[in-house]
């Protein structure tokens, strides 16, 4: 297969854009999840959320037919006795700044998925519905389902 | 009246009294105690400079002797750190209902782990030890563990013995609970770093979660701590 079809196959994958009246506010780069055991019905996805709109916007759930509960969550991480400790904790919303950014990563803020009820296998598309606040803005994705960050 | 030279006069008296002889031993023993001293300081010093210059991780100096921790493997079989003796280990604390930090620290491993020569994989083993021993059953840890990298060896076991393991090497967790409605909804908030454990069995370096993700230097450590061995 040559490159560009490649590429564009690939960006179809990893890029997708919410218009309201043709005007593109949200686009979402680099979206994956991580690919974990079986055994396991917890994951994350991870992604950048880019709010192309002059005010900021806010994450405020997240849902997907392959799950019971997405929801977004930081990572905490607290100092104790000279060694880190890593949590996490159930927010409300996360804040993506007028013309910023929202990192979702490893080790950082995310999507976490519960109650997976079929197994994401490595190299499959799940669907996500992220929902932004003001009003109630809907966002479908495919995420491609990854053993690690995709390069 | 002249002097007799068969006088022994003052000329042949001893040249050093034996106060002045006390005084060149006390120089003599004062410079080799320096000596001594300079060359004791400049071992420490250099080894401190091996340290600080080349592992990427952060040193205990001096190594450690790693706690041989007793825990039951993926296959319910009893397992102390030491049967790994000859080996550099990398192991850390964790739960496998973690959906962020966990499978994060373990995919960074298998990737570190993948970029050794393989005959350098023959003499590098890791571990992964639960810290939430209620659902983390021997039967879970295998279905979890060896996911990342077949040659992965999941830890349990008793709450004490988890306990044991994780206060020797300074690792903290405690159970976090969201809503109370059902007992096995819980996220567990634990330390994230990892252990390297020298071939004989010396607790030598500490990584946190984020330096994981640097393979190359990863790799460029546990190289170093074998040729060491």
């Amino acid at each position: 297969m040559h490159r560009p079809v490649l590429l564009a196959l690939f960006s179809l994958c990893v890029s997708s854009q919410l218009n309201f009246a043709d005007n593109a506010v949200i686009k979402v780069e680099r979206a994956w999840i991580q690919a974990v055991p079986q055994v396991s019905d917890t994951t994350a996805a991870y992604m950048r959320i880019i709010n192309l709109s002059g005010s900021p916007l806010k994450l405020t759930s997240a849902s997907s037919p392959a799950a019971k509960t997405v929801e977004p969550m930081i990572t905490t991480r607290k100092t104790q006795g000279g060694q880190e400790i890593m949590g996490m904790q159930s927010v409300n919303e996360l804040v993506i700044p007028a013309g910023g950014s929202l990192e979702l990563k490893p080790g950082g803020d995310h999507l976490m998925i519960m109650g997976l009820n079929v197994h994401p296998r490595e190299g499959e598309l799940i669907k996500l519905t992220l929902r932004f606040a003001p009003g109630d803005q809907k966002f479908d994705l495919e995420v491609p389902v990854s053993k690690e960050e995709p390069k | 009246m002249s002097e007799t030279i068969s006088d022994p006069g003052p000329d042949l008296k001893p040249i050093v009294s034996p106060a002045g002889m006390n005084w060149r031993l006390l120089i003599v023993a004062v410079a080799l105690a320096l000596a001594l001293l300079v060359s004791f300081l400049a071992t420490r010093y250099s080894a401190y400079r091996n340290v600080q210059e080349n592992f990427y991780g952060q040193a205990l100096v001096p190594a450690k002797e790693a706690f041989d921790f007793r825990l039951v493997d993926q296959n319910g079989k009893p397992f102390r750190l030491s049967q790994l003796h000859g080996k550099a280990v990398l192991f850390s604390f964790g739960f496998t209902h973690c959906p962020n930090v966990c499978p994060t620290t373990l995919s960074d491993l298998a990737k570190v782990y993948r970029a050794l020569p393989e005959a350098v994989r023959q003499k590098v083993q890791v571990l992964f030890v639960s810290v939430d021993p209620r659902r983390d059953q021997p039967a879970v840890m295998q279905k979890y563990v060896p996911y990342f990298d077949e040659s992965f060896i999941g830890l349990t076991g008793t709450e004490p013995q988890i306990a044991e393991a994780a206060k020797a090497y300074g690792a903290f967790y405690e159970i976090s609970r969201n809503d109370g409605e059902n007992p096995d909804n819980y996220s567990v908030n634990h330390s994230a770093l990892t252990y390297l454990i020298t071939p004989s069995g010396k607790w030598k370096l500490i990584y946190n979660f984020d330096q994981l993700h640097d393979a190359k230097n990863m790799v460029r450590d546990i190289e170093q701590v074998l040729a060491e061995s």
